[in-house]
């Protein structure tokens, strides 16, 4: 008995050891030229052969683009006098601000400039950590911000209606950027100021009442300062080039995705009608080449329409390039929420979710979260993709690249175009999916 | 509130009010007859076990009581009023019952208080601070308040398993189902899932249990039942259905299951 007393006595205490943060390995890039290059006499002589070859491949390409390209000519015969087997280069400046732009009047580029400037700033915040309700402000930005590029970049006599909500939009985006200052400065935001004042009138939903109210009135403030402001109207056959491109592939892009959630619902719902919608839809839009898509829009449009009604080619280009994608990201999503298990269904169901919430607040989150390399890769594609509209005769960066080698001076310019759009293509396709990348890691939550 | 009310109606006596009662349910898998004219009654702050060998139906059964899964024939009622195929009986369903699955079904996408507060602020339409500080008391309770601002993924299988406890206890439920809460765990975090529902147990909360822990099922169950091919083939007090089987094919069920 006394014996095994003592036994428990002596039995040790564990306590867990400290965490230690994680070894780190750090090879410099010299470390890892030895290991892996040039670690044996086989290794060595490995990379030598294969720089070389690399070299020797990519010498006329670096002779055409680089050492042998021409600059600063006047024309086309110019550059082949210069150096005729050389880029030229040349032939693309004077036609930059067309690239870019369109057939956009010089003097009124600045609203283009301005709505793009507005469009980065308003998801901007987004990235920022102490701003509240990011689902908000992107939502706004989505609904409300194309009525005010719109205003912006077509300009001319607006109704009332659509001067108003360009006006609030320019508001909420004032009110954001007031509040994230706030944030930073004071920790407090501007309706928590007001709440209050607010809270005399209502018990309920002071901030949220205090937040509508500054925007009504900001709201009213600038449609007063603007009044009599209107802007020169662009028509739409001006637009064109990057600017143009941009446009289409943000519209289709941003729309996509509820277009495809809906429809990935519907395919899988337990209604007849919309399934089969769902299916009709999705199989309709995925069996016919794009470009079919884009001459329907155009030339069969029409025919469901009254004669008196004037269609714009813009729109009729967007709502076909929304639907082309919408039904592509729609079985990109259908997969990921079949990857969802079902016992999420179970869980939420059992807690008492019905079937909106339980697809907004636990299905979909976690199969978009899956999705994001998926998504992002249609989205590169169907940035890509959106170049197809120059067939119609739609003047995106393609078709404005390839009229230069119309032009008189500059005729027979194919390549030196076709190349700099490429570099341009490729740093918008490479941010997003750097981006992708970095949200995919942002949002991992280590399951 | 609403409860107590209900409580004091002469015909609903306290401790003698029939929780859930099921009444002949049958249910086929295609061809396959899972559920036999399966008869029960459960009276308020009973607590069940049911055991039996895998594939008898027990875990369909209780997902029945649930309206996880459609059944072809027969009824259930929940505090007397019967489940139907429609948004009524969600509600009663999400007013009265809560369950727990061998999986946990945590949200993975959630943090363990977000788990936790999701229904209350959905459904019950709290105020978020209040949600939270309910839900930081539940966590409290058992035993992980710490771990509240963690995602499932970065916590081991027990401690989600009393996340799932807690956030179905969030929604204060009066009947807990629990689906083989305990068959993905390690025996070390068996116990730690256990001794929060031997603590919820004798908190007066109606529970039926699918399990296999006969220790546990011995410690706190008011009846046992046991089912075998998609029937009830006898139900009693633990001492009896665990000791002395009628049946010979309990008797076989359980020399399998104690012998280890």
């Amino acid at each position: 008995m006394a014996k095994q007393q003592t036994q428990q006595n002596e039995l040790l205490k564990f306590v867990p050891r400290p965490n230690r943060p994680p070894i780190t390995i750090t090879y410099g890039p010299v470390g890892w030229l030895k290991k892996n290059l040039f670690g044996n006499i086989w290794n060595t002589l490995l990379t030598v052969a294969v720089f070389s070859l690399l070299f020797l491949l990519l010498k006329p390409f670096l002779e055409w683009t680089v050492l042998k390209a021409v600059w600063s000519a006047s024309t086309r015969r110019e550059c082949l006098e210069i150096s005729p087997d050389g880029a030229c280069w040349a032939g693309i400046f004077p036609w930059v601000n067309n690239l870019l732009y369109g057939l956009y009047p010089d003097n009124l580029q600045w609203r283009v400039n301005l709505g793009f400037a507005i469009g980065l700033l308003w998801f901007l915040p987004l990235a920022l950590k102490k701003v509240h309700q990011k689902m908000v402000i992107a939502l706004m930005g989505v609904i409300l911000f194309p009525f005010l590029a719109n205003y912006l970049f077509l300009g001319g006599d607006r109704s009332i209606f659509h001067y108003t909500i360009a006006c609030s939009a320019f508001a909420y985006l004032l009110i954001v950027y007031v509040n994230i200052v706030l944030m930073y400065l004071c920790g407090k935001r501007l309706e928590q100021y007001l709440e209050p004042f607010m809270a005399r009138f209502s018990q309920k939903n002071t901030t949220f009442l205090a937040h509508v109210t500054i925007w009504l009135l900001v709201t009213v403030l600038i449609a007063f300062i603007f009044r009599n402001q209107t802007l020169e109207h662009v028509p739409v056959d001006a637009w064109g080039g990057l600017f143009l491109t941009l446009i289409i592939s943000g519209v289709s892009i941003v729309m996509a995705l509820p277009i495809g959630i809906i429809l990935a619902l519907g395919r899988r719902s337990e209604m007849v009608i919309i399934k089969w919608f769902s299916i009709c839809t999705i199989e309709l839009v995925r069996s016919v080449p794009m470009i079919t898509v884009l001459f329907m829009s155009v030339t069969m449009l029409p025919l469901f329409f009254p004669n008196t009604m004037e269609l714009n080619k813009l729109a009729q280009v967007l709502v076909a390039v929304c639907l082309f994608a919408g039904a592509y990201m729609a079985e990109t999503v259908r997969g990921g929420l079949q990857a969802i298990p079902r016992g999420q269904y179970d869980a939420a169901k059992s807690m008492g979710l019905s079937y909106w919430p339980t697809m907004i607040l636990i299905i979909l989150p976690q199969a978009l979260r899956a999705m994001i390399p998926n998504i992002v890769t249609s989205f590169i594609s169907l940035f890509k993709d959106t170049t197809l509209v120059s067939i119609i005769g739609l003047f995106d960066i393609m078709l404005m690249a390839r009229n230069i080698a119309i032009d008189k001076n500059w005729l027979g310019l194919h390549a030196e175009p076709l190349v700099a759009i490429s570099i341009l293509f490729f740093v918008f396709c490479y941010t997003m999916s750097q981006y992708s990348q970095r949200l995919e890691k942002k949002l991992d939550t280590g399951r | 509130m609403n409860s107590e009310l209900k409580n004091t109606h002469p015909d609903n006596d306290q401790s003698g009010r029939t929780a859930i009662k099921v009444n002949g349910l049958n249910k086929w898998y295609d061809e396959f007859h899972v559920l036999k004219d399966i008869s029960l009654s459960v009276s308020e702050k009973e607590i069940i076990v049911i055991c039996g060998p895998s594939g008898s139906g027990k875990s369909t059964f209780i997902r029945c009581i649930n309206h996880l899964e459609p059944y072809q024939e027969g009824s259930i009622s929940i505090f007397g009023e019967k489940l139907a195929k429609n948004k009524q009986s969600a509600a009663l369903i999400r007013d009265n019952i809560g369950m727990l699955f061998q999986n946990f079904n945590l949200f993975p996408h959630l943090t363990i208080l977000e788990n936790c507060t999701l229904g209350p602020i959905w459904l019950r339409n709290i105020p978020e601070d209040q949600a939270i500080e309910q839900a930081t008391a539940l966590l409290d309770r058992v035993g992980i308040a710490k771990m509240a601002p963690k995602y499932p993924g970065q916590i081991s299988g027990g401690q989600q398993q009393r996340v799932a406890i807690a956030r179905s206890l969030a929604m204060e439920p009066k009947i807990m189902l629990f689906d083989e809460p305990t068959s993905a765990l390690d025996p070390e975090m068996i116990k730690e899932v256990l001794d929060v529902m031997i603590d919820l147990a004798g908190s007066g909360m109606t529970m039926i249990c699918v399990t296999h822990e006969m220790q546990f099922a011995h410690q706190v169950a008011d009846r046992v039942v046991f089912m075998a091919e998609g029937e009830i083939v006898e139900t009693g007090p633990p001492d009896q259905v665990l000791k002395n089987p009628e049946w010979d094919r309990t008797s076989q069920f359980l020399e399998h299951v104690l012998s280890h």
